[in-house]
């Protein structure tokens, strides 16, 4: 029953030119009690890593309760009960099937959309991907239907890969079968996006927050401190939790932006973009993550860096290109630096991944209430296959999937029937997509 | 391009109920038979015997016409994943598959190698064929069916199966009924239903091989005493072995099924007029001749059974070939260290 005093879901923190969706909250409880406790919403996203495995070490040799894991999938290990680790998926579109070379280009334009792209530079053709399938679905419920995140740039035209054009090495979601959804790669932009409504300001009171910038959360005092006037000592806690780690995030962005002055410019970072990959894919991941908790969209996909690509990562003291070291032709110098790069990528995953289960919600968890897919669209960079994808997925889907486990499925099973299956948790009953032949069972709890 | 000299011979799916006819067997060693003479590929293998030995068989007589007699393997299409039934619909193990498969080397590994020990070892068969079909040139796949119908009527299911096999399938060559006017013939019975649904909607032209064509055509024991003595060990020697007490003749219209779709031009058989195959619901199957109809049996050609039966045995017993790829890089002689090698043209571009 909904009483009047019941906060909405949808009350948002104003000022001027800002506005803070909240987290859930104990006083929303009222107004949406259906969904309390363990009914919070179910969120699905896709991490994509290129250029495939060194999949001797991502690899697991038996099926069942997860026991010890792989060497890239050793960050992991503190959320083992939480996931599960697939075998046996394939993407046959991502195969050449008489289209010859291309297998990057082809490899992320079917990840997720389950179809052929059309070998082209020009004309694009591709199909409409499942999470823009559920975000037409669902997307109205949230501020945003989807959210797409990358964190590398590169051209959306000419041709990436053999003839394949740009637009497919350098999207994963695809709106229509001729318009990709290229990511928001600027954690500043996508911040803006999140948590700032600029439509109103005329240019110069842009310019004039910026001279004078202070913290979003200083234009929203006022309605802050009106709303824990009315909020109990938990929700007073949680509010401040949250609106901290806004503050955090800003603070990331401004060390960030400080640091990038000091970059050789020859570097050509755009502004706002850390140098560091693990900052970046943290702050991207921050944002994602208060996104998710503020319902601000249930849809996500995070291309980490583009299909194909050739980034150096002296990080780890790897100046060689990602793609080239992939072809290693069992070199095993190359490819212990292909499984640093792998595992490097993994642990980067894991640290959000231990944020999302730290938050709770109600009786479970944001993780809990997610179910996030990390895998990459060629199995071995050296042998550009495409079945036996290395795939994981992190999150219970609301309670619904029994994590914990390998499930080997088998041999040619479409991963496009994995994506059925997410769908249709995502309440969104397609009786096909892409090529599947039909959803995976026996994932769930039962 | 892959096939850059034009297409590639013609790609055969082959669909039997491995472990229940030996003709089964005598059947792909045809086909990689004729894979050896460049004549065809075989794309894909299935088996709609719902036991994992059935698969495990399949995969054994695959890797050993890929090298296992030369020890060269490596053949990529032969190492493809074996499709399996898992409906439980004819599921028990028969000799000519465990026999061979429980054999021994001296120091106790098995003499056919491999990979499959689980059902999750083999493939889906729906996906497995509608991408075999998928990687096929137009009018350039031939599917050979030697078991029942139950595995290819689950692709017909599939979304625009219908139209994606009237694009890839030149024909369909049924193992199946009888017009002799026998009883129901076991390919039939062993899925009536299945039949009934392929014979009435499948959209390409069918060329059945009947009972009555195994009755004429049989493959001599004698060849199996004489003719694989290049192999100390090989996989149709040891499940003709195992089918049958020696000496016996096999029945072979599988055989004769997949000789008259890979080798139309040598009129091996005659062709009955176009008609329409009915199965009935007692398994036995009637023909009705029609000017539109799309199927044709094969009619057994006295004149030519000599022929036929010295092509068969040179074929069956022919001693695998080890093929290189049809197509490879060109190596790069002057890369000597795999770090400053050529990255291959494959290599996206930022």
């Amino acid at each position: 029953m909904i009483t009047p005093k019941a906060l909405p879901r949808r009350t948002f923190l104003r000022g001027l030119g800002a506005a803070i969706a909240l987290p859930v909250l104990d006083a929303m409880a009222p107004a949406f009690a259906s969904q309390l406790p363990g009914k919070a919403p179910v969120r699905m996203g896709f991490v994509y890593v290129p250029n495939g495995m060194d999949i001797r070490n991502w690899t697991l040799d038996y099926e069942g309760k997860l026991q010890g894991l792989s060497r890239i999938m050793a960050p992991l290990e503190p959320f083992k009960e939480d996931m599960i680790v697939f075998g046996n998926l394939t993407h046959n579109n991502g195969r050449a099937l008489l289209d010859g070379a291309g297998d990057h280009g082809r490899c992320c334009g079917s990840y997720l959309t389950g179809v052929q792209p059309k070998k082209t530079a020009v004309d694009i053709h591709c199909g409409i991907s499942c999470d823009q399938i559920v975000a037409n679905q669902i997307g109205n419920q949230t501020r945003f239907p989807s959210l797409e995140l990358g964190m590398e740039d590169g051209r959306q035209a000419g041709d990436c890969d053999s003839g394949y054009s740009c637009a497919y090495t350098n999207n994963l979601a695809w709106r229509s079968e001729t318009q990709a959804l290229p990511p928001i790669l600027d954690p500043r932009a996508l911040f803006e996006r999140l948590f700032g409504v600029d439509a109103g300001l005329t240019p110069e009171q842009k310019s004039r927050r910026n001279k004078f910038r202070r913290s979003i959360l200083d234009f929203v005092t006022d309605d802050t401190k009106k709303l824990e006037g009315n909020l109990g000592p938990t929700d007073k806690r949680k509010l401040d939790e949250y609106l901290s780690s806004i503050r955090e995030i800003e603070r990331q962005l401004e060390r960030a932006e400080k640091d990038n002055a000091q970059i050789d410019p020859h570097m050509a970072k755009p502004y706002g973009i850390p140098a560091d990959f693990a900052e970046h894919f943290k702050l991207m991941t921050d944002m994602l993550t208060v996104a998710m908790q503020a319902d601000l969209s249930r849809v996500f996909t995070f291309l980490v860096t583009r299909e194909g690509t050739s980034r150096s990562y002296r990080e780890l003291g790897i100046p060689d290109g990602h793609h080239p070291l992939t072809h290693h032709r069992n070199e095993p110098a190359l490819m212990e630096k292909v499984s640093q790069i792998n595992t490097y990528h993994v642990k980067q995953f894991a640290g959000w991944v231990e944020k999302l289960k730290s938050i709770k919600e109600g009786n479970s968890s944001l993780l809990d209430n997610s179910m996030i897919v990390y895998g990459a669209g060629l199995t071995d960079g050296n042998r550009h296959n495409h079945e036996d994808l290395p795939t994981v997925m992190v999150g219970k889907g609301g309670n619904y999937f029994k994590t914990g486990r390998r499930v080997v499925v088998r041999r040619e099973t479409p991963m496009s029937n994995l994506f059925l299956s997410m769908m249709d948790r995502m309440g969104v009953h397609a009786e096909h997509f892409g090529d599947s032949t039909g959803p995976v069972n026996g994932l769930n709890l039962g | 391009m892959q096939f850059p000299q034009g297409k590639p011979p013609v790609g055969i799916i082959f669909d039997s109920a491995m472990g229940s006819r030996i003709d089964d067997v005598l059947a792909m060693a045809l086909m990689y038979g004729l894979d050896g003479k460049n004549e065809a590929r075989v794309v894909s293998v299935s088996s709609s015997r719902s036991n994992v030995s059935s698969a495990a068989m399949c995969e054994a007589i695959g890797r050993f016409y890929a090298g296992a007699a030369s020890g060269d393997f490596g053949f990529v299409g032969r190492l493809l994943p074996v499709g399996l039934a898992a409906d439980g619909r004819i599921g028990d193990e028969t000799p000519m598959v465990t026999v061979p498969l429980a054999k021994k080397t001296e120091d106790g590994k098995p003499v056919y190698n491999h990979g499959i020990h689980s059902l999750m070892d083999t493939a889906e068969t729906p996906a497995l064929l509608r991408n075999a079909f998928t990687s096929q040139y137009d009018q350039n796949c031939i599917v050979v069916l030697a078991g029942p119908a139950t595995n290819l009527v689950r692709v017909l299911g599939l979304p625009d199966a219908k139209d994606w096999i009237t694009r890839k399938v030149r024909m369909l060559v049924v193992v199946a009924g009888d017009f002799a006017g026998g009883p129901a013939e076991f390919n039939v019975k062993a899925d009536i239903a299945s039949m009934q649904k392929l014979f009435a909607e499948w959209p390409t032209q069918i060329v059945v091989a009947g009972a009555e064509l195994g009755a004429w055509l049989k493959y001599p024991a004698s060849s199996i005493e004489t003719d694989f003595a290049y192999a100390k060990d090989h996989p149709v020697v040891d499940a003709y072995r195992a089918f049958r007490a020696m000496p016996y003749d096999a029945a072979a219209p599988g055989v004769a099924a997949v000789l008259a779709a890979i080798r139309p031009k040598e009129n091996y058989f005659k062709m009955s007029p176009s008609g329409v195959v009915k199965v009935l619901a007692d398994g036995r199957t009637e023909f009705a001749p029609s000017a539109t109809g799309k199927h044709q049996y094969l009619v057994t050609d006295p004149e030519q059974k000599e022929k036929v039966l010295k092509v068969m045995v040179e074929v069956v017993s022919a001693k695998p070939v080890p093929k290189a790829p049809r197509f490879r890089r060109p190596v790069d002689k002057k890369a000597v260290d795999p770090a400053k090698a050529v990255v291959p043209d494959t290599a996206p571009k930022p």
